[in-house]
């Protein structure tokens, strides 16, 4: 084998496969190790190279398969090569392996660091230095396991004399910090850092260890008494451990400042030492400023103390900072800059902390405007983010006012991140007195603003233009500008609200809608303009003539407006959903990304599909009357409707039904909804789900009939039909409609393994799901999307006979806004396609919520693709002849797809395909094992042969040793290439259909029948 | 606290990639994160072309991470900062949440460099990629977990050198390993 590095490429394979072979199967012990390494050195670096040749043609490749072997035994090696001292290659090919793959073979590599751990174990009891340590310290999460062997070793060497390894321990256990660690390390740690006997080198070391694991375990490492010990480490004289005390100590001090009042003097005495500098020596001198780090480390810790009481630290420490304030120039060498400045605004900080008198607090400021408009762009820049602090701080802002022309001017600077913090410090500043200059800038500036900036810039000039609005019309002509210039980058916030504010104010309707068309007649406009103009149309009665530019606008723009629309919606959401994070932009407009949200949620669920689109559409409209009803002009002022959303549609259902009235006027394609006004009490539904779910449209049973019409003729196609085929299995709920499709959710868990399974405007229901062989381990996800507990929760599962499913216990109540995990272990027991149904039910307020959910432990689930060669189908294939073990039918009526996709959908399916093992190409043959418990491994193949002249048929053949499987995997098969909808073909646990809504049965056939879906089915 | 430090080549491929927060190197997709910075180094080159530009001198050495992974992107550094410097062709990127001083970093990052240059004599990317466990040893010096630990160079060199020294011995034991002749 010491051949290998010299023989033909494809010899090599064959060599390597053994040897990889060889490798795998060795037991792990570390004499063989060592000794089988040391042998072999040379076979072992030649296999090294080879393995990396052929690592890097996996990865390009991409079996995953060969990766994680290869990688595999690419550690083996490394361990191997770790005790032969193959210093050159080993730790390269091992650690590019582990951190490019850890990812994909966690568990694998799980397996592996047992084997590593003899690796480490011998490189610390052997001396081997370092490498064993950083790999640990790089590749470890705290949680592993394999830590948890390693502490013996690492304790060992942190109580050891050596103090080259207690520093290598330290560093791991530092970079490290885990809850076993610090269990059983901290007290050790703790002892070497007061320890007088070591050196430095060792004590700060173990100061950052300690703080590591104080950090992360604050619960576990006790730190009682310490203060007094901390005001003896602030006394020690070497800079490097009083670094890094001062680093525990502000981890210390941010937790409880009342017991560390006594090393606020010593901090103090720390400052004036090193400002002064005195007795800093030179290697801790950075270009003559002594140890910036520490200056700016102390002054932080100062910054985390309330305020500095005693008179005397006070005077003396504001000495200090006067000195640091105006001793600092700019100076031509950027090192010394940067250091310097470090240490400027540092004490900066520290002075707006602690509040100093009026005249220090404007020096500040002049610092920072002398700052704004220097050469150097670091300084710039920080300038600016600590002017944008300290209007958050104090009450500087005629001050900074003063500076308003050279952050505008900062806007057009070369460096984005200044222009960024400009933007940020000019919305903070900004107020009734200056807010039209600003905004004006801000408008200007759009057009020539990177595209990366222009989404905040325009959302920040709508905001301000909104809050400090000196008249409306201002506002709206601002609004209209922003998206003229930005269109693509106006958020859908904005401009509903600028219809929201125009619809409240009828006597800025007329200039509205007539600056609205000013801008419609040019050329160039954008799509948001549409939809913008579409919006407010309802409203702007007051121009006849805009219903005949609506029509023919809205015609044009609707067919590819959908999409964009939609995707700027879910991204917006994701942007809504930061929360805290986009703190500017909830605080100004706190009712906004609320309410909006929780509707683009719902848009985001919704097919993109035409019919439902208008129906977005319509609800979007709807939803903004709604909120205007309620909406006082201020924002500030509506906070109470944000935390009540339920209030908000009370008292507007009126104007839903008069703008829907409208609606159905003008739009030929608007869907028409009914609601009944004579229950109020019944929140507003949801005019999607009405669309999607009919069968649970409410009301009196009259308006009933005069529905499905309108929406059997408006929603002819398949999606629909299928989600109204399909409606008695899942919707039971009364008054909370889900806001998704639960079919299609369903379908679509059917071919992956997690999502949503469920959503209304309370709970959101995911679903993970892991399957080996034939079980299979489910996780419910139940979220809580409200404010308030939902109550009586409860779970059944109904499994059919075939599986065996169990679910732990859910608790009563979900508390507000958290999401609970319910495992679900599932056995399959045999062959069946029936379904599993969840009984879900629950209470929010004094609505009673139950669906029945279809689970997606569904036949295809304990499928596991194989691939098959010639030499191993063909025997297999003829050994099962004829029925029942072999099946063969002609399909009719199969969606017309092409070959590819077919293949597509049986990979989807778990059903490998196999080309090249049937002659004819119209031909498809796949392969794949069935499991349970009854049947075990079970091999099926599938042959499916279709006619290039009529796609809608097909013959197909299924194979496999067990009579029950043949049949239950053709029926399935035949299921996903018809699409018949389930419920009509699967003899399903159908449960009873809830007797709360009686009304919604009888209107289902006429729907049924009307779609070529069912009729389809029907025929079949 | 520091988060994280990336060093890269021109071309933004990334050579040494050390985060504090162990999640954070499957938990952020680093892979976006060094895109994001390989557009931010790359400011004022043209988009798309094969190597980065030196930072102009008109440039701050400061983004926000935010800035880089776009507004809607959810990952676990928001709020941090990064500075990024380059030394002749090498780019130093050190992430920090804002805890730290700005400036402080970039004087760290500074010491970092400055070590690397005694410990190579003249550090170029060959070094830092075949010498990469001498480079983690050396940045274990300068930062203990997400926290300044030394910031002397020289302090630093000493360190280093003393852990070389052993892992020099280390492989000269090897031979004394009993078995190993017995076959």
């Amino acid at each position: 084998m010491a051949a290998a590095a010299t023989a033909t490429p494809s010899s090599l394979g064959v060599l390597l496969r053994g040897g990889l072979y060889f490798l795998d199967t060795t037991p792990p012990d570390d004499a063989e190790c060592l000794s089988v390494g040391v042998l072999h050195l040379k076979l072992l670096s030649a296999f090294l190279l080879v393995f990396c040749l052929l690592w890097a043609k996996c990865l390009s490749t991409g079996v995953l398969h060969l990766k994680l072997t290869v990688f595999y035994t690419g550690c083996l090696l490394w361990a191997k090569c770790l005790s032969t001292g193959v210093l050159h290659l080993k730790l390269t090919v091992f650690y590019t392996g582990c951190l490019l793959w850890t990812h994909n073979c966690l568990s694998k590599f799980s397996l592996l660091l047992s084997k590593l751990n003899i690796t480490i174990k011998i490189s610390m009891s052997n001396l081997r230095g370092s490498v064993g340590y950083i790999v640990t310290s790089c590749l470890l999460n705290e949680n592993h396991d394999f830590l948890r062997l390693a502490i013996n070793a690492v304790r060992n060497d942190i109580i050891g004399r050596n103090e080259t390894f207690q520093c290598l321990a330290l560093t791991l256990v530092g970079n490290i910090g885990g809850r076993e660690f610090a269990e059983s390390l901290a007290p050790d740690v703790q002892k070497l850092l007061i320890s007088s006997s070591c050196r430095p080198l060792v004590r700060k070391k173990a100061a950052l260890c300690l703080l590591r694991l104080y950090r992360k375990n604050p619960d576990v490492v006790n730190v009682d008494g310490w203060s007094d010990r901390m005001a003896q480490l602030l006394d020690e004289r070497d800079l490097g451990v009083l670094t890094s005390s001062m680093s525990l100590l502000v981890a210390l001090v941010s937790n409880n400042h009342e017991a560390y009042w006594s090393c606020l003097p010593k901090c103090v005495k720390i400052l004036e030492r090193l400002a002064k500098n005195q007795d800093v020596p030179q290697e801790y001198t950075y270009y003559g400023i002594p140890s910036p780090w520490l200056q700016v480390k102390t002054m932080r810790a100062l910054q985390y103390f309330p305020t500095v009481e005693d008179p005397n630290t006070r005077r003396s420490l504001f000495e200090v900072l006067q000195r640091i304030l105006m001793g600092t120039d700019v100076v031509k060498n950027v090192n010394k800059n940067n250091a310097s400045h470090a240490v400027l605004f540092e004490a900066l900080a520290l002075v707006m902390h602690l509040d100093a008198e009026k005249e220090m607090m404007s020096q500040c400021v002049a610092l920072l405007g002398k700052f704004i408009s220097v050469r150097e762009p670091n300084i710039r820049y920080l300038g600016l983010e600590n002017m944008t602090r300290m209007l958050m701080v104090t009450d500087v802002q005629d001050i900074i006012k003063r500076h308003q022309a050279q952050i505008i001017t900062s806007l057009k600077d070369p460096d984005i991140s200044i222009r960024r913090r400009a933007l940020d410090l000019l919305y903070g500043m900004c107020d009734v007195s200056n807010a039209k200059d600003i905004v004006e800038e801000l408008l200007q500036y759009l057009s020539t603003a990177d595209f990366a900036m222009r989404e905040e810039l325009s959302l920040k000039a709508a905001i301000l233009a909104e809050k400090f609005a000196p008249d409306l019309s201002w506002y709206v002509d601002v609004i209209l500008q922003l998206i003229d210039k930005a269109g693509d980058f106006v958020s859908d916030d904005i401009w509903f609200r600028v219809v929201q504010f125009v619809t409240n104010n009828e006597d800025l309707q007329p200039y509205a809608a007539l600056k609205a068309r000013e801008y419609l007649d040019k050329h160039a406009i954008h799509e948001t303009m549409v939809k913008d103009f579409n919006n407010s149309n309802p409203s702007f009665h007051v121009c006849e003539d805009f219903d005949a530019h609506s029509t023919t606008r809205q015609g044009a723009a609707k067919s590819n407006l959908g999409n964009i629309q939609q995707q700027r919606a879910v991204e917006y959401h994701a942007l809504s959903m930061k929360g805290a994070a986009l703190m500017d932009i909830l605080s100004e407009m706190p009712k906004f990304p609320e309410r909006q949200s929780s509707l683009i949620r719902k848009a985001e669920d919704a097919e993109a599909d035409t019919a439902e689109q208008s129906a977005i559409k319509l609800r979007a409209q709807q939803q903004t009357s709604n909120a205007l009803m309620v909406t006082d002009q201020r924002p500030a002022n509506d906070t109470q409707a944000v935390n009540q959303p339920g209030l908000v549609k009370l008292p507007s259902m009126s104007n839903v039904e008069r703008s829907n009235a409208e609606q159905g006027a003008t739009h030929a394609n608007g869907a028409l909804t009914v609601v009944d006004p004579q229950l109020p009490s019944t929140p507003s539904p949801d005019l999607l789900g009405d669309l999607l779910g009919p069968l649970a449209i409410e009301g009196p049973p009259g308006t009933g009939p005069q529905i499905e019409p309108t929406l059997a003729s408006d929603l002819e196609d398949g999606a629909n039909a299928d989600a109204l085929a399909i409606a008695p299995v899942e919707e039971q709920t009364q008054t909370i409609q889900p806001i998704c499709n639960i079919a299609e959710r369903f379908r679509a868990l059917c071919m992956k393994d997690s999502g949503v399974l469920y959503e209304d405007p309370y709970i959101q229901i995911g679903i993970k799901a892991e399957w080996r062989a034939h079980h299979g381990r489910l996780v419910l996800f139940l979220g809580n999307k409200n404010t308030a507990p939902l109550s009586s929760v409860q779970a059944l599962i109904l499994p059919p006979s075939h599986l065996n499913m169990e679910l732990s216990l859910v608790p009563e109540t979900i508390p507000p806004r958290a999401q609970v995990q319910y495992p679900l272990e599932v056995i399959n027991l045999k062959p069946s396609r029936d379904l599993a149904v969840l009984d879900f039910s629950y209470k929010f307020g004094t609505h009673v919520v139950d669906a029945k959910l279809r689970l997606p432990a569904v036949f295809n689930k304990f499928l596991q693709p194989i691939t098959v060669s010639a030499e191993e189908f063909f025997p297999q294939w003829r050994s099962l002849s004829g029925p029942p073990l072999k099946l063969q039918e002609v399909v009719r009526g199969v969606r017309p797809m092409p070959l590819s996709e077919m293949a597509n959908l049986f990979i989807s399916l778990r059903l490998m395909v196999c080309p090249g093992l049937d002659p004819n190409a119209n031909n498809l043959v796949a392969s794949t094992t069935f499991y349970s418990e009854g049947t075990r491994a079970m091999l099926c193949l599938v042959r499916i042969e279709t006619d290039p002249a009529d796609r809608t048929q097909l013959r197909m053949t299924v194979a496999s040793g067990d009579p029950t499987l043949t049949f239950e995997l053709k029926e399935f098969i035949k299921e996903q290439l018809v699409y018949i909808p389930v419920p009509s073909v699967a003899p399903n646990p159908v449960p009873p259909p809830n007797p709360m809504t009686p009304q919604a049965l009888p209107t289902s056939p006429p729907t049924a029948v009307s779609d070529p879906g069912a009729l389809l089915a029907g025929l079949l | 606290m520091i988060r994280g430090v990336i060093i890269m080549n021109d071309q933004g491929k990334p050579r040494l990639i050390r985060f504090y927060e162990f999640q954070l190197i499957f938990g952020c997709c680093w892979s976006i994160l060094i895109r994001g910075l390989r557009l931010a180094c790359g400011e004022a080159a043209g988009a798309g072309s094969k190597h980065l530009q030196n930072r102009a001198e008109n440039v701050s050495n400061f983004v926000k991470v935010d800035s880089l992974f776009g507004p809607s992107y959810d990952h676990q550094l928001a709020g941090c900062a990064a500075c990024v410097q380059n030394f002749c062709n090498i780019y130093f990127v050190f992430i920090f949440d804002n805890s730290e001083n700005e400036l402080a970093m970039l004087d760290l990052m500074q010491v970092f460099v400055e070590t690397l240059d005694k410990c190579f004599s003249n550090v170029c990317e060959l070094d830092i990629v075949f010498n990469f466990n001498k480079v983690h040893t050396i940045l274990d010096e300068i930062i203990l977990g997400g926290q300044v630990l030394e910031t002397s160079s020289s302090d630093v060199v000493m360190a280093v050198e003393d852990i070389s020294k052993l892992e020099k011995n280390s492989n000269s034991i090897i031979p004394s390993i009993p078995g190993w002749q017995g076959r």
